[in-house]
């Protein structure tokens, strides 16, 4: 799994391009949508644009769309959007965690944690204090894992990574959808003369034309 | 760094310790609570805290941004030239 900034624009635009393919697939299946249902179309496009940006290289982009297809509706939709593209991989069951995984996971959060080494020095209430800092880690990795999609499984130094790659993602399809959104909402809110706002519309979806168009 | 030797250190030589922080340390980075203050203090516990409420509150944003842009696309006026342009666009 290559390490990667949220910084590139070619990673925005390739998800913009998939963001909008999906929800103009999306439209075509579901002629009149109200706002519930055109909310769903947008955001599910968005998850599964942001996966795909990962051609299931990684864990989390794997399992999001693998959720997303277990829904009999959604499964059709996902299968029109990939058909032209990479294969939805059905994603294997876990294996056991590496040995070397377990340990890594200890290792972790032990040399972090600098309390620890305060309370060796400070005798049985110290003990005490130490097992409960372990419990909170312990809770909060549990947390973490729950919150990032496919972590159950995983542990150590994968699920770092696979936080620190999940991060990034969510960054970029945040950073882009904010962009669209306030590009569509101030050229209604202006109020310019219709042919201002129109013309400024034009504008911005020129720009989002053209970044479309470049990923090709 | 640490003095002190974990007995097993012999069996996960593939993963190093130099590997590790810098991970935890790249983690830290992207926070935005604690890249804004001195960030070597902050402990494993601090971290995983802060990462689960960032993630979270992402999933919240991808949420609003996406009702917010179903409501945009819902109240433009359907004959307005913006329409057209929209959806052509997305549609």
């Amino acid at each position: 799994m290559k390490a990667r900034t949220g910084y590139s624009t070619s990673l925005k635009q390739e998800f913009l391009k998939k963001w909008i393919k999906g929800i103009r697939i999306y439209s075509n299946f579901k002629k009149d949508m109200n706002i519930l249902e055109r909310k769903k179309a947008i955001k599910l496009s968005a998850d599964l644009a942001i996966a795909s940006t990962r051609n299931a290289s990684t864990r989390w982009s794997r399992t999001l769309t693998a959720n997303i297809s277990k829904n009999e509706t959604n499964k059709i939709f996902v299968e029109q959007i990939f058909s032209d593209s990479e294969v939805i991989k059905k994603e294997a069951p876990s294996r056991l965690m590496a040995r070397s995984n377990r340990i890594a996971s200890k290792k972790i959060w032990r040399r972090s944690h600098i309390t620890q080494i305060k309370a060796r020095k400070m005798g049985p209430y110290a003990v005490k204090a130490r097992s409960i800092a372990k419990k909170l880690v312990k809770n909060r990795t549990k947390v973490l894992k729950s919150l990032v999609p496919g972590g159950e499984n995983m542990d150590g130094i994968s699920l770092i990574k696979e936080t620190l790659d999940y991060i990034v993602s969510l960054r970029v399809q945040v950073d882009v959808m904010r962009r669209l959104a306030s590009a569509a909402e101030n050229s209604t809110r202006l109020g310019l003369s219709s042919k201002c706002s129109v013309h400024w519309l034009q504008g911005i979806f020129t720009v989002l034309d053209h970044w479309c168009a470049m990923v090709h | 760094m640490s003095s002190r030797r974990s007995r097993q250190s012999t069996s996960s030589s593939r993963i190093t310790d130099d590997q590790i922080i810098e991970l935890v340390s790249k983690l830290q980075q992207l926070l935005p609570e604690i890249r804004d203050r001195r960030s070597n203090k902050a402990s494993a516990n601090k971290v995983l805290q802060e990462t689960c409420n960032y993630i979270r509150s992402l999933h919240r944003e991808v949420d609003d941004l996406s009702e917010r842009l179903s409501q945009l696309l819902s109240t433009i006026d359907a004959d307005s030239p913006e329409a057209g342009i929209i959806r052509s666009l997305i549609m």
